[in-house]
């Protein structure tokens, strides 16, 4: 299962917790997570860590970020 | 009931007591953490709030205080040469502090304001999952020390952060415990 949260345009704690909703609801598989703030970006690395989720990648293009994660 | 079973709702600007208040105003944000910190070690029923437009100096935070006590407040900033520039009653709604905090609520999660700085937690087990907001050097520290303890036992900001933004993160975890725990 593979999902994407586009959190662009969102401040913080938004995209953290759409991130972190998103990867609760799943049992298993791949989130993707869109974010357009250096900020954003170390925040949802952090909970993703924090709640000992695996974070895959993080890739920057022209100021949006792209952060992967693997639960399961 | 479980320890973040339940939510305190608490606004803001409900006071009734609030007409025996005084603010003491201060030159710098500094001067107001200072204040702050030897009222509370002596023992003064003191709260940081936003200052009234009307008498803003510059400084964005003041001391809210009860008048009772002005005159051993005084002494007592003195002797520590912190003097405010002025501390005025709190006398009609025109000069009504302005509340710091700010709190949302995201369903499961809530967050809470304070000046710039922001902390978030998840309800049902109380654990922060979000720290964001100001520029200071020791944000990224102070996130990474915090996220994903729970709120009654991660460190308090206040004693480890170094900087404004160190300081209004503490006053948003204060807050946020005073709307999560059980007192």
């Amino acid at each position: 299962m593979s999902k994407t949260v586009d959190a662009r345009g969102l401040s913080c704690p938004q995209p953290v917790l759409e991130a972190l909703n998103a990867i609760a609801a799943m049992s298993s598989g791949t989130l993707v997570v869109l974010v357009d703030t250096e900020a954003s970006k170390e925040n949802v690395c952090r909970a993703v860590e924090a709640k000992g989720w695996t974070l895959d990648s993080v890739s920057e293009d022209r100021g949006e970020y792209r952060i992967a994660i693997s639960k399961g | 009931m479980g320890l973040f079973s339940f939510l305190k709702q608490r606004t803001s600007g409900q006071d009734p007591a609030r007409a025996d208040r005084g603010l003491l105003l201060f030159e710098n944000t500094s001067e107001v953490i200072r204040a702050e910190k030897i009222l509370r070690a002596a023992g003064f029923a003191v709260a940081v709030k936003g200052p009234p437009p009307e008498v803003r100096t510059g400084c964005d935070l003041a001391v809210e205080y009860p008048l009772i006590e002005g005159l051993n407040i005084l002494r007592r900033l003195e002797e520590a040469k912190v003097p405010p520039l002025d501390a005025i009653p709190v006398t009609g709604p025109l000069l009504t502090p302005v509340d710091l905090y700010h709190v949302k609520d995201f369903g499961d999660h809530l967050m809470v304001r304070a000046a710039n700085m922001k902390i978030t937690v998840d309800k049902r087990t109380g654990v922060i999952v979000n720290v964001s907001g100001g520029g200071c050097p020791d944000v990224p520290w102070l996130a990474a020390r915090l996220i994903g303890q729970r709120l009654d036992e991660a460190p308090s900001p206040r004693e480890t952060g170094h900087t404004l933004c160190g300081y209004a993160l503490g006053l948003a975890f204060e807050e946020m415990k005073r709307q999560c725990l059980p007192s």
